[in-house]
């Protein structure tokens, strides 16, 4: 046979199962991890330490399942009390947030009401007014002289009457 | 994978899981072999595949919590064994040691070898130790990922599909990455026959 073929090759591999580490090393390999494991934890904060004790001491005792009932109960019970001081507070929170908004006014009286008199149609007419005096005054003709209402009228020589 | 093992395997993970260190003990005895065989093949060198398999156990021991049982133990840890492996081979890059491991005595009497240095000429012209290194070279010459593939195949004598899980990827890519892994083999130790003593 001159050349190696698929199955020789196939072969020659699976003779390297016999390839095997040191005598012993599988034996000591345990304590190695062992003695890994201790030296990893001994490097670790001690609040971490704790924490995982914690941590497998719950999962041991599995107090999640125990626990699984009140704990629900629990935090409905707690749900229930942040939404109901939720409702609460609601009318103080509008008025908190009416007060950042001063273009829709405050209410009109002290109770919060809002009626037809309330000044929010008001202040929407104050803060924006149409024209102002000078804007009014100005025409496309900046530079030609005043002209008034009477220059228009037609002059009459009739008498006025009198009464 | 036999029903058995793997209901044995089961019972070590919930015992490990409820707090039991010494079951996991009994997983890693149970283990090592095999993945030390995965890993070797995979390094070419012993002190990296020591300091791999315990990284790798201590790796399960930290996850098994988190392990729901969707695969097999077995093909969880191997996972986890490949893919530590590939990651360590990719910051290692191409710089090896070539850290042979002695011959198992046994090898003479395993009938594969028998047969294969009865009848087959470059085998039989080479001694056994240097057809180990030729081998051990050739098989570095791949890349990590065919590494991988044929360790697990040829080596270990895992099926394709067990394979694909443990990588994650197709049965047809493992086919293909077998196959062009062996093409490459072939020229490797072809090269050997012809030059000998290079």
């Amino acid at each position: 046979m001159d050349e190696f073929n698929d199955n020789e090759i196939t072969r020659l591999l699976r003779l390297k199962r016999y390839e095997q580490p040191p005598p012993g090393y599988f034996e000591n390999f345990l304590h190695e991890f062992h003695r890994r494991q201790r030296d990893e934890l001994l490097r670790q904060p001690l609040w971490r330490i704790c924490l995982e004790r914690a941590r497998e001491l719950m999962f041991r005792l599995d107090v999640r399942s125990l626990a699984s009932y009140p704990v629900a109960v629990a935090a409905v019970l707690v749900c229930a009390a942040v939404i109901s001081l939720k409702i609460y507070q609601e009318p103080e929170k509008a008025q908190v947030a009416l007060q950042d908004a001063p273009a829709l006014s405050t209410p009109a009286n002290a109770e919060g009401e809002w009626t037809l008199a309330s000044p929010v149609a008001t202040r929407i007419f104050r803060t924006q007014p149409l024209r102002s005096f000078d804007q009014s005054a100005q025409t496309h003709r900046a530079s030609a002289p005043p002209r008034y209402v009477l220059d228009s009228v037609p002059v009459s020589y009739e008498p006025t009457f009198k009464f | 994978m036999d029903q058995p093992r793997r209901d044995e395997d089961q019972e070590l993970v919930a015992r490990t899981q409820s707090g039991d260190a010494s079951a996991f003990d009994q997983l890693v005895i149970k283990y090592t072999p095999r993945l030390y065989g995965l890993v070797y093949n995979m390094t070419s060198n012993h002190e990296d595949t020591n300091d791999l398999l315990q990284d790798i156990f201590a790796k399960a021991y930290k996850a098994i919590r988190g392990f729901r049982g969707k695969s097999s133990f077995y093909t969880w840890v191997h996972s986890i064994a490949v893919n530590m492996t590939l990651n360590f081979l990719k910051k290692r890059g191409r710089r090896f040691q070539l850290s042979l491991d002695d011959v198992d005595a046994s090898i003479q009497n395993d009938r594969e070898f028998m047969e294969l240095t009865a009848t087959s000429s470059p085998v039989r012209e080479a001694d056994l130790s240097e057809l180990q290194r030729r081998l051990n070279e050739a098989m570095m010459k791949l890349s990590d990922e065919h590494r991988a593939v044929v360790t697990m195949f040829h080596i270990q004598g895992m099926p394709h599909a067990e394979i694909s899980k443990i990588l994650r990827v197709s049965e047809g890519t493992v086919r293909s990455r077998l196959f062009y892994a062996n093409r490459q083999l072939q020229n490797y130790l072809d090269e050997f026959r012809k030059n000998p003593v290079s």
